[in-house]
């Protein structure tokens, strides 16, 4: 199941103001602690979280919102950020590598799901790997990019840790992913 | 008797420390006047400072301050434009006569002069700023219409450390104006002041120690805006001075943040303003300003 929350929607609901930016650490917390709210009720697989009504996201509130989502997880669900601009996932980036973190954007164009913020090259390789291949097993997944099989178990155990690919009955897959591009 | 504070006649960030000795020349609790007669202009750093100043001496409980209004009419006319005198009204006792007008959103002046108590005010500001940023950012310096979002990040971020670490309220104004003898350009100006803890007492107990020896105003500015500490242990805090940095860098834009006794600055190419300046007069709380010129056209 997917679940898409309006971040915009959810400002409105939580802070009492005309404006519809995501500034300041108070608002930050008071919109991740709704989000939160949703999140441990939906379960979902796959959550949404749409910004396209926001208007600025500032580099504390990013913080609070964004990266301590990400830091301190209410459930197992994968979180795609979407509907984001460019100086709002700027801001996003930012805190991310702060903490060394990563998270996915939906690709306005493509529709697909890619990493921003700070992870490792294998990381980012399984990643890809499966975003063209579509779903893998770590066995198949080692034969794909050559890595021993154990390489791949740990790597994937990071990015389901990480909340960056989904693990399902066909094999670990990533959010979002269209039609593998290969047979 | 009263305690003359002599307002420069041209009072920006540089003939602040005029004020700022005259300021701390006496006890903040002597009967003071505020002597604003011979004010030809003041940026919106002069603006702010007079308030801050205004806002502890009512906190430290002194007597009410007077001030007399500049002689020129046109200044006492761009200073009511401000908001200025609506706020110095509460703080002062006003001595001359104040022209009634409104703050005007379609002048020079971006932002008027604003009181930054709570977080809401931190959203008030930011929606009101990002039309007229657009603006003059776009047509005025020449810089992307998209950095108007990373101006009014920067705007968000400097207010916020009033709410989070002042202890107290402060006040924010942005205007436009041309820089005539530093650069030649126009430039926007953000001006942030309040009258708090300042940097030092709010760093002391997670960084004196650490410093040692040289603990001060300026060992408190170097460690937040060099090093990007903050007094909070969540490792997430400290990214907005950082952020603010990130930002100016891209558009050679100056940051300098005065608190106590020192004064910190982030200088680029244009400006000849030492890094760090110590042994200042005393001033209450921090002064934070940050300047984005106009963009040079590109050659070819």
């Amino acid at each position: 199941m997917t679940q898409t929350i309006r971040v915009e929607q959810l400002l409105r609901e939580t802070v009492q103001s005309p404006y519809c930016d995501l500034v300041t650490r108070p608002t930050g917390r008071a919109v991740r602690s709704s989000i939160q709210q949703r999140l441990t009720t939906a379960q979902a697989a796959l959550t949404l979280l749409d910004f396209s009504e926001v208007g600025l996201v500032d580099f504390s509130c990013a913080d609070e919102v964004i990266a301590k989502l990400l830091l301190e997880p209410v459930s197992d669900t994968a979180i795609v950020l979407q509907g984001l601009r460019e100086e709002q996932l700027e801001a996003i980036e930012h805190v991310l590598e702060h903490h060394d973190l990563a998270a996915l954007v939906r690709d306005p164009e493509r529709g697909a799901a890619r990493i921003v913020g700070r992870v490792s090259p294998d990381l980012r390789t399984a990643f890809f790997t499966l975003q063209q291949h579509g779903p893998a097993t770590a066995e198949s997944l080692a034969r794909l990019t050559g890595w021993a099989v154990d390489q791949a178990e740990g790597v994937l155990a990071t990015l389901v840790r990480f909340r960056l690919v989904l693990r399902g009955a066909a094999g670990f897959m990533v959010p979002l992913a269209s039609e593998p591009l290969s047979p | 008797m009263s305690r003359v504070i002599e307002i420069p006649p041209a009072f920006d960030d540089r003939s602040f420390e005029q004020f700022a000795a005259s300021f701390s020349a006496g006890p903040i609790t002597d009967r003071t006047v505020f002597d604003a007669r011979p004010a030809q202009w003041a940026s919106p750093y002069g603006l702010v400072a007079m308030l801050t100043a205004g806002q502890a001496i009512k906190e430290a409980g002194g007597p009410r301050p007077d001030f007399t209004v500049p002689a020129a009419e046109d200044v006492r006319r761009y200073w009511a434009r401000t908001g200025f005198f609506a706020h110095a009204a509460q703080l002062f006792e006003l001595h001359g006569r104040v022209p009634k007008l409104k703050p005007d959103d379609h002048s020079d002046v971006l932002l008027d002069v604003t009181p930054v108590r709570a977080s809401e005010d931190v959203h008030a500001v930011v929606g009101k700023i990002q039309a007229g940023a657009a603006r003059i950012l776009t047509h005025e310096l020449g810089i992307d219409a998209k950095a108007t979002m990373g101006f009014a990040m920067a705007l968000s971020e400097a207010c916020q450390n009033i709410v989070e670490h002042a202890g107290t309220g402060g006040w924010v104004a942005v205007h436009a104006y041309t820089f005539r003898k530093r650069l030649g350009r126009r430039v926007v100006v953000i001006a942030v002041s309040d009258g708090g803890v300042g940097f030092r007492r709010s760093l002391e107990a997670t960084q004196a120690r650490r410093f040692g020896d040289r603990w001060g105003d300026g060992a408190a500015l170097e460690a937040a805006v060099i090093q990007n500490v903050s007094r909070f242990r969540d490792p997430g805090r400290g990214q907005g001075i950082a952020g603010i940095k990130r930002y100016l860098g891209r558009w050679s834009g100056k940051l300098s943040i005065r608190s106590g006794t020192a004064r910190i600055a982030i200088v680029p190419e244009w400006d000849d303003e030492p890094p760090m300046t110590e042994h200042l007069a005393p001033f209450p709380g921090a002064q934070l300003q940050i300047v984005i010129p106009a963009q040079e056209p590109s050659g070819g």
